[in-house]
């Protein structure tokens, strides 16, 4: 606000610098700043919305669709292992113990219950003291003593155990289920190992994309199979277990889960427990591979969000810039305006003032002239005067009527300003209105070998406008052209009509051969009191004069000047006169 | 013209006063009246070759004095002689019928070639009208006393 006072401070001093250094920036930016606030802004919430809800939605789908995945998974895991539990009660249920250890018989049951899928891979009888009493399989186990076991006391307390993966005898991960049988007051225990292999790829046949793995793991964080990435059977996982639930959990796993091979990105876990054993079954897939689709179309869209945010805020700019252009050309015509008015009131006080002075001036010089003429007269015929004070006389003589004529150019200049309040507005037929002011200055400028020349245009419509004020124009116009020949032998003036902006206005030129114009002195032109002529001989008010009348008229006035070659005034004039001026004329 | 009778009119006596040493000096006859008024009524009552009008005069002006002065169709030509500087008011008397004008101050040489000036005109004038006259005389004798009416002016 300070920067803006102070330029208005300026403008009465100094206002064409004023004018031209106004600040635009500012609106620009004010501009710019509405638009983003409330269209860009708008829009980037809105579409920063649309893609958050859309991506949780989608998220949503992706982790139900693994849930589902999960559910089913753990239901076939929980039914192999039933079937395998349920076989071996039956077969427990059926045969004695003795039966079973018989000669042979356990291997033709194990090739029985192996029939169809071949999923255990050993069959033993153990006997409650826990020696191996019958074996039927790859490994020679026959002779183990299992009442250590840790499985051993477990299965004779819940009359049937489903063990975790453990190494045992064999050296090798595999996991055993052993139903009791009480028989005949004695207790003995059918035990099979499951199929590693047939486990492992029942449980791992689950295949979630590229970088979807399935785990299983005890409560105490033991691989149950060898997990696609994470790990492998028997070792540690690489996370901590939670206790057992119920619920199928989701979380998304935002820390890198380090494996040994690549670092994990964030992954959707989706877990649930099984009732027997107590295992966690867990899927696991990148979130970025499982919403894929979804961040292509979120990258497509936000793409497209943005590029229309940054267009919109480009195209806003350049309208805006444009605007701004156009906003300078008016403000700038504005002060061009403002500039004329300024210049036209100031014209108008100066007449207003100087009128007042010149008005009566010229009766009170017609005297003083009449006056030294008799002296003059008197003097031819009085008798011989000293011959000092004759020469005295007639230079004094001289040198008043000198300044009597000084005075007068300046009295009738201050007066032709000052008339031009009195308009009258009339059809005026240019052309021959110009013949006849050529006439009139063709006899002053007689002496002067300056030739004038007239090119009028046939057929140019009649103005309306105030005749006693063009001519005061056109006079001074040739007056001017006159004297810019000064001190040459000889010129022309060069005088043309002629239609302009499609018969809308009418043109008059007035081209002379004088002196021309200085170009620093053309800005200067139409200002009053300025002038180039000696001293005494122009008032510097012709010009401003011109200026002002011509504007009056809702006209203006154009200089082309070539310093030694000549000058060129065009006046250009409307066929009505401005309707602010005819009102005023008016009402008088 | 030596001799030739001029009136001047101008609301400032010594102005008038002035211009008539001077114009008699130079062989005019000269009568200065100060208004309007009074011109049209010595117009009336003498006969003037040449008027020297003001315009700005108090009461009435100048134009309105010439235009007066028009309608009595003298042999009278005007030269306008105004202090009020602006030639437009000029140009609009030259247009009612004044002969020219001049603008105070002005050289007493250049005042005495406008008057000798209008004083030709005039007289051209009236040596046209007077022919013209005889020509009807000459052609219908009984309209001589129509055609040259008694001048009751003064020479």
């Amino acid at each position: 606000m300070a920067a803006q006072s102070k330029t208005n401070g300026n403008t009465s001093g100094n206002h064409s610098d004023a004018y031209g250094k106004k600040n635009y920036s500012p609106l620009f930016w004010r501009f710019i700043t509405l638009t983003v606030v409330c269209s860009l802004l708008p829009l980037l919430l809105v579409g920063w919305g649309i893609n958050i809800h859309y991506t949780r939605f989608s998220e949503a789908r992706v982790i139900d669709s693994l849930k589902n995945q999960l559910e089913h998974h753990d239901k076939i895991i929980e039914l192999f292992i039933n079937r395998r539990s349920y076989a071996l009660k039956v077969i427990a249920k059926t045969h004695s113990m003795d039966e079973l250890i018989g000669p042979n018989k356990l291997d033709e049951v194990f090739e029985v219950l192996n029939h169809e899928d071949g999923s255990f891979t050993d069959l033993g009888v153990i006997g409650e003291n826990g020696d191996h009493l019958a074996y039927a399989g790859p490994f020679s186990l026959k002779d183990k003593n299992y009442s250590n076991a840790f499985w051993f006391k477990k299965v004779l307390e819940n009359g049937i155990f489903i063990s975790d993966m453990f190494m045992g005898f064999r050296q090798e991960p595999h996991f055993i289920i052993a139903v009791v049988r009480m028989e005949r007051g004695k207790r003995w225990i059918l035990r099979g190992t499951v199929d590693t292999e047939v486990f492992r790829s029942l449980v791992e046949s689950t295949m979630v994309g590229k970088t979807g793995e399935v785990l299983l793991v005890n409560p105490d964080g033991i691989f149950q199979t060898s997990p696609r990435f994470s790990g492998k059977i028997m070792e540690k996982a690489p996370f901590a277990i939670e206790k057992p639930q119920k619920k199928i959990k989701v979380d998304i796993l935002k820390d890198a889960l380090s494996a040994k091979t690549r670092q994990i990105p964030r992954q959707i876990a989706v877990w649930t427990w099984l009732k027997e054993p107590k295992w966690m079954l867990m899927i696991r897939q990148d979130y970025d591979e499982a919403l894929n689709a979804v961040k292509h179309a979120n990258f497509v869209t936000l793409v497209g969000l943005h590029l229309s945010a940054l267009i919109i805020l480009v195209v806003t700019m350049l309208i805006t810039r444009h605007m701004i252009v156009v906003i300078r050309q008016r403000d700038e015509e504005a002060d061009q305006l403002n500039r004329q008015y300024l210049q036209a009131s100031k014209l108008a006080s100066i007449g207003q003032l100087s009128a007042g002075v010149a008005h009566e001036i010229n009766n009170p010089l017609a005297i003083i002239l009449t006056e030294r003429q008799i002296l003059m007269d008197m003097e031819g015929q009085a008798p011989p005067m000293d011959p000092d004070l004759k020469a005295q006389f007639h230079d004094s003589m001289e040198q008043i009527d000198i300044q009597i004529q000084r005075c007068k150019r300046i009295t009738q200049n201050l007066l032709r300003f000052a008339r031009r309040t009195q308009s009258l507005i009339e059809p005026v037929d240019l052309n021959a209105f110009i013949k006849e002011v050529v006439e009139l200055m063709e006899r002053e400028a007689r002496t002067s070998g300056i030739k004038f020349f007239t090119d009028l245009e046939e057929n140019l419509p009649e103005i309306q406008s105030d005749p006693s004020q063009l001519q005061q124009v056109f006079l001074n116009m040739i007056t001017n052209a006159v004297d810019a020949h000064d001190g040459m032998p000889y010129g022309t003036i060069s005088i043309t009509t002629g239609s302009e902006n499609s018969g809308k206005n009418v043109r008059i030129g007035f081209a002379d051969t004088g002196s021309g114009i200085r170009p620093e002195h053309l800005e200067k032109l139409f200002d009053p009191f300025f002038t180039t002529k000696p001293v005494g001989k122009g008032t510097g008010l012709g010009l401003s004069i011109c200026f002002s009348i011509i504007e009056r008229l809702g006209g203006e006035i154009k200089v082309r000047s070539n310093p030694g070659e000549g000058s060129e005034f065009i006046i250009s004039l409307p066929l009505e006169p401005p309707s602010g001026l005819k009102e005023e004329l008016a009402q008088g | 013209m030596i001799n030739s009778k001029i009136l001047l009119v101008d609301d400032e006596t010594v102005f008038t006063g002035n211009m008539s040493k001077l114009l008699t000096t130079r062989g005019y006859r000269v009568t200065a009246v100060n208004n309007g008024d009074a011109a049209i009524k010595a117009l009336e009552e003498e006969k003037f070759d040449v008027v020297v009008l003001d315009l700005k005069m108090p009461g009435m002006d100048g134009i309105a004095t010439l235009t007066e002065i028009k309608k009595l169709g003298l042999f009278t030509e005007t030269l306008i002689l105004t202090g009020h500087g602006s030639i437009d008011t000029a140009m609009e008397a030259i247009r009612i019928g004044a002969y020219d004008y001049l603008t105070k101050p002005c050289e007493i040489d250049e005042l005495v070639a406008k008057i000798e000036g209008a004083w030709d005109k005039k007289d051209g004038a009236e040596r046209q009208d007077i022919q013209d006259k005889i020509h009807k005389v000459v052609e219908s004798p009984g309209s001589v006393f129509n055609v040259f009416p008694k001048d009751k002016r003064k020479e």
